[in-house]
């Protein structure tokens, strides 16, 4: 699985939404996710990948394609490590 | 009052009221754990400035919500420093919502955080405390009596924390701890904007009888006072630092006289 079909999976379980309808242009108004959401989610994904996603960071995604953009980048620079 | 030699940890002192303890602890000497959850960047930035008074500041990402995170923090502390004097019970959490929006997944994640983190730190702090005379002091809130819009979860989340903390006194104080809480009313702080953006401004917040808002610095003192050996006496209690707010009747204006 790709890292943005499992951040997908992610999302989707804790909004309770199909996953079909989360594009990289969702908002996180659009999948419905409040902010207890987005942090549960951004819990989730930092555990899945073990990297960690400051506020500073998460505060700047727009959308779910900026929140996968980031989790990709800091999946291979851990992977380079 | 002196901290020299003590070893204090702070949850969720990056920032706010946590970051204002943070600092007047270590002003008075003690040695700083910086517990943080989102926010690196002001948690070293805290612990930087701590270092800067002249004493030690050890940075520990947890999120104090998680059982595990918790026992991973703890055992950092056991390992590098074995001993723990002063506890304080500062990260909280929570969800605006009324009463009828409350879900369990709401409920669960503030009272994980506000309230059951309390007892699993003390837990933990107390068994590094033993023959050491340790102070814990929780962070609470006006809100455990008072209602405010939107503040019900974590309102009742304060006011499990008041009663723990008179638990904790009681049953701790065999061991030689000293627990109690503090309480404010309106702190100015990011947390304040999170719960009252829409509702208060600075043109309506409310003046205090003492002619001001509460500031991060007034908790701060009233806390450190609590983890000195002058407060010896002090148990279970929960101390208000409201500047007479709680207690002062809606039909009495507090505008000061020019």
């Amino acid at each position: 699985m790709t890292v943005e079909e499992q951040v997908r999976e992610i999302v989707a379980k804790i909004t309770h939404v199909d996953k079909g309808i989360i594009t990289r242009g969702s908002t996180f108004k659009e999948i419905k996710a409040d902010s207890l959401d987005v942090v549960q989610a951004l819990v989730a994904v930092e555990e899945t990948f073990g990297i960690e996603i400051p506020d500073e960071d998460a505060q700047k995604f727009q959308n779910f394609g900026d929140f996968v953009s980031y989790v990709e980048s800091r999946v291979a620079q851990v992977e380079k490590v | 009052m002196s901290f020299e030699k003590k070893l204090a940890l702070v949850t969720g002192s990056g920032r706010g009221i946590g970051r204002a303890i943070a600092l007047k602890l270590a002003s008075q000497g003690a040695d700083i754990i910086v517990n943080f959850f989102r926010r690196r960047e002001t948690a070293e930035q805290t612990a930087k400035d701590i270092q800067a008074l002249g004493v030690k500041a050890e940075v520990i990402r947890a999120n104090v919500g998680d059982l595990a995170k918790i026992d991973e923090m703890f055992d950092i502390i056991g390992n590098k420093f074995g001993r723990l004097d002063i506890l304080i019970n500062n990260a909280a959490s929570g969800v605006g919502r009324s009463v009828m929006d409350i879900d369990v997944k709401a409920w669960e994640w503030t009272m994980d955080i506000n309230v059951r983190a309390c007892l699993l730190c003390a837990q933990r702090a107390a068994k590094l405390m033993e023959g050491r005379g340790g102070k814990i002091v929780s962070i609470s809130s006006l809100g455990s009596f008072l209602v405010w819009p939107t503040y019900a979860i974590v309102g009742v989340s304060k006011a499990a924390l008041e009663a723990l903390t008179r638990y904790l006194a009681i049953e701790l104080a065999p061991r030689g701890i000293c627990v109690n809480a503090v309480a404010a009313s309106f702190v100015e702080t990011e947390a304040l904007k999170f719960y009252f953006d829409e509702a208060l401004n600075k043109d309506n917040l409310p003046v205090t009888p003492a002619g001001r808002m509460v500031t991060t610095e007034d908790v701060a003192k009233v806390v450190a006072f609590l983890c000195s050996e002058e407060a010896f006496m002090i148990r279970g209690q929960t101390i208000i630092v409201d500047g007479g707010f709680s207690v002062s009747s809606p039909l009495v204006s507090f505008k000061k006289k020019d």
